[in-house]
């Protein structure tokens, strides 16, 4: 990995909790990492493992349930998490922007698309309403939707999922943001429409030269687009290494069972190889290695103490096997 | 959407004969004596009952009654109302204005304040503001019009003198009748103040202020809790996250991003209760003696005044399609989703 660079995001030991019927949950246990500018971290993990709380919780956009209980997310040295509300607004969509999992779902029903994108310029940038709307003309061209001046006065209802998606990128990239934070962007979609949003996030990312966190729950599209991956598990950071590295070779047995249920056209199998049992139950109190009730490679060590991450040639690894290496 | 309101309004005649039918079924209960006696004065003359029951063919067949009615009505002739001592139409016609003012007036506070309570509940939700706003809520589900109605009199008119009952002072009756007051459109506040007169607008607002305050409170309890949970919904959802994560200001994501959607429900809402109150504000009229359409239904109802009960029934049922359908156009001015076809 190369850090040359001063990091533009930087995390360190965050810490989030739910507080639910059962007392409170830590769903996220002491997180870091820090992205340079212009590359993109791939956040990979199941359901439950904490990665969609973590990116919501980079623009303190958390439900009320949940809390950052420590660490700092830094953004040009400034803490994220402790900004005054006033602050942090001025950071919010102009700095830093944000796509979500559900497009339809995350454009408001009854204001036109204009409006939405238009808003977005206006609430950060002094322009009149003219040219707020010829931004917005130019915005959603550069996404790839065409009669873009019609469709401004159009609905989110009138558009697909994946148009939806495109106007939420437009809205994203509107300020030229340093950092975008894409939290399960494709998933809502059809698999030809998954490509064509990676491929246009993927394109618009080079082109700014912007960094980006992209969260998702499936390898495959992180290999499409991350520089560097970020293994998460049960809230706890499992493997984090540059994404031909890992891929090549990864060195966590989780991360191995990920790739080797990866389905390919390259080898013929007929049954997919899986990681056996459940992952935790968030908030679960644990001893030991989270993974170590389904880790083939699992001794006694595993059980009673879970490892620290081991760091060795550019990479960090969660796992005695590494120890000492 | 030409041709919604164009089906819609056809429907009308329907609604109206299907209400006035019954109504009229029902009225045939009482003996022909009974009918015809209310328009004897005089009891002297009860001799000449037989010959109004004759001129008016009270002993027909009720369809052909009730066909000679209808015909009269597709004239434009509601018939005379004993009660009111004039003609229905003309009845509706002073009457009417009087209740749509008092409706309206209700209605406003309703919507601005439920929404206003509402809103401040959802945003605070579980602190004061909300806890004041669910206590106001369940005291006004709990409070009955005519004990809530009879309280503010006994305060405000008999103690304290501010807002006196009826529609008008004596003195307004007096200019409001005299030549050089003009009636435009029949409505008192309008009217006032079109002729230039603040004392009458002033007299006719304070007489409205008892009424409207008792007649708002139960819809209000309503308002607020249709605006609170809506709201509270809407907060929940996607979009809203979006418009935080855009770095709006909170006023703009509760209230532009929020509001708008949380803001169609109370729509039908309010159109219905002021549908509602058109037709149903018969026990505040009683209570504050407001010259009304509720109080003439009433009388009409109490004095078997059978010309004027079908004529405030056909008024109503008129306002309630045409409310109704109203309120269909509304909101496809909030909700772009929603299409008149």
């Amino acid at each position: 990995m190369t850090q040359s660079a001063e990091p533009i995001l930087q995390v360190r030991d965050l810490k989030i909790d739910f507080s639910a019927d059962q007392g409170i949950l830590p769903v996220l246990r002491g997180l870091s990492y820090s992205l340079p500018k212009g590359r993109v971290l791939g956040v990979v993990g199941e359901s439950g493992s904490g990665k969609t709380v973590h990116a919501l919780s980079i623009l303190r956009l958390l439900p009320p349930a949940a809390r950052i209980s420590g660490g700092e997310i830094l953004y040009k040295g400034k803490n994220l998490a402790s900004m005054g509300e006033e602050e942090l607004r001025s950071v919010r969509g102009d700095k830093i922007s944000m796509i979500f999992q559900d497009p339809s779902a995350s454009l408001n029903p009854v204001l036109t698309v204009g409006e939405q994108l238009t808003e977005t310029l206006l609430a950060h940038r002094k322009l009149s309403k003219r040219q707020a709307r010829r931004e917005a003309v130019a915005l959603l061209e550069k996404v790839g939707i065409s009669e873009a001046e019609k469709r401004l006065d159009e609905y989110p209802f009138q558009f697909s999922g994946g148009m939806c998606q495109r106007v939420m990128i437009a809205m994203a990239l509107a300020l030229s943001p340093d950092v975008l934070i894409a939290d399960e962007p494709t998933t809502a979609l059809d698999v030809t429409i998954q490509a064509q949003i990676l491929a246009l996030i993927k394109q618009l990312q080079r082109q700014s030269g912007m960094s980006a966190v992209f969260i998702t729950h499936n390898l495959a599209v992180v290999s499409g687009i991350a520089d560097d991956v970020l293994v998460l598990y049960a809230g706890l950071c499992m493997e984090l290494a540059p994404a031909a590295q890992l891929f090549e070779n990864p060195l966590h047995p989780y991360t191995q069972g990920l790739l080797s249920s990866l389905a390919s056209v390259h080898k013929k199998e007929d049954v997919l190889p899986v990681i056996t049992g459940h992952p935790p139950v968030p908030g679960q109190i644990l001893t030991g290695c989270p993974f170590a009730p389904r880790c083939p490679h699992a001794f006694d060590k595993c059980r009673q103490e879970c490892p620290p991450l081991f760091e060795e040639a550019g990479r960090q690894t969660r796992c005695w096997l590494r120890e000492g290496k | 959407m030409v041709n919604y309101i164009v089906r819609r309004l056809l429907l009308l005649p329907l609604v109206v004969l299907g209400v006035t039918f019954l109504l009229f079924f029902l009225t045939q209960r009482l003996s022909p004596e009974m009918r015809a006696s209310l328009y004897v004065k005089d009891p002297r003359q009860m001799g000449s009952l037989e010959e109004v029951i004759r001129q008016y063919g009270l002993r027909d067949n009720v369809f052909k009654q009730y066909g000679r009615w209808l015909s009269n009505v597709a004239k434009g002739d509601l018939g005379y109302s004993p009660s009111a001592n004039m003609p229905v139409s003309q009845a509706i016609k002073e009457y009417l204005p009087a209740t749509i003012q008092l409706a309206f007036i209700t209605i406003l506070f309703v919507v601005l304040f439920g929404v206003w309570f509402g809103c401040a509940s959802a945003v605070h939700k579980d602190k004061w503001q909300d806890v004041l706003a669910r206590l106001v809520s369940v005291g006004g589900f709990s409070l009955p019009i005519f004990v809530l109605g009879l309280l503010l009199l006994m305060v405000f008119y008999g103690r304290l003198g501010w807002f006196p009952p009826g529609g008008y002072s004596v003195q307004t009756d007096i200019i409001i009748h005299g030549g050089a007051f003009k009636t435009y459109t029949g409505f008192l506040l309008l009217d006032s103040l079109l002729n230039g007169n603040l004392r009458v607008f002033w007299d006719v607002l304070s007489h409205l202020v008892l009424p409207a305050v008792t007649l708002c409170i139960g819809s209000f309890a309503l308002m607020v809790r249709v605006m609170r949970s809506s709201m509270l919904e809407e907060l929940n959802k996607d979009y809203v996250r979006t418009a935080r994560a855009k770095g709006l200001s909170d006023w703009q994501v509760v209230y532009k991003h929020a509001g708008k959607n949380a803001v169609i429900p109370v729509i039908t809402l309010a159109s219905i209760q002021f549908i509602r109150l058109l037709g149903g504000t018969v026990i505040v009229e009683t209570i504050f003696d407001y010259p009304g359409i509720g109080r003439f239904g009433v009388i009409a109802a109490q004095q078997l005044d059978i010309a004027g009960i079908l004529g405030f029934s056909l008024m109503v049922a008129v306002l309630f399609v045409l409310g109704n359908l109203l309120s269909d156009i509304l909101y496809t001015a909030v909700d772009p989703r929603i299409r008149l076809e």
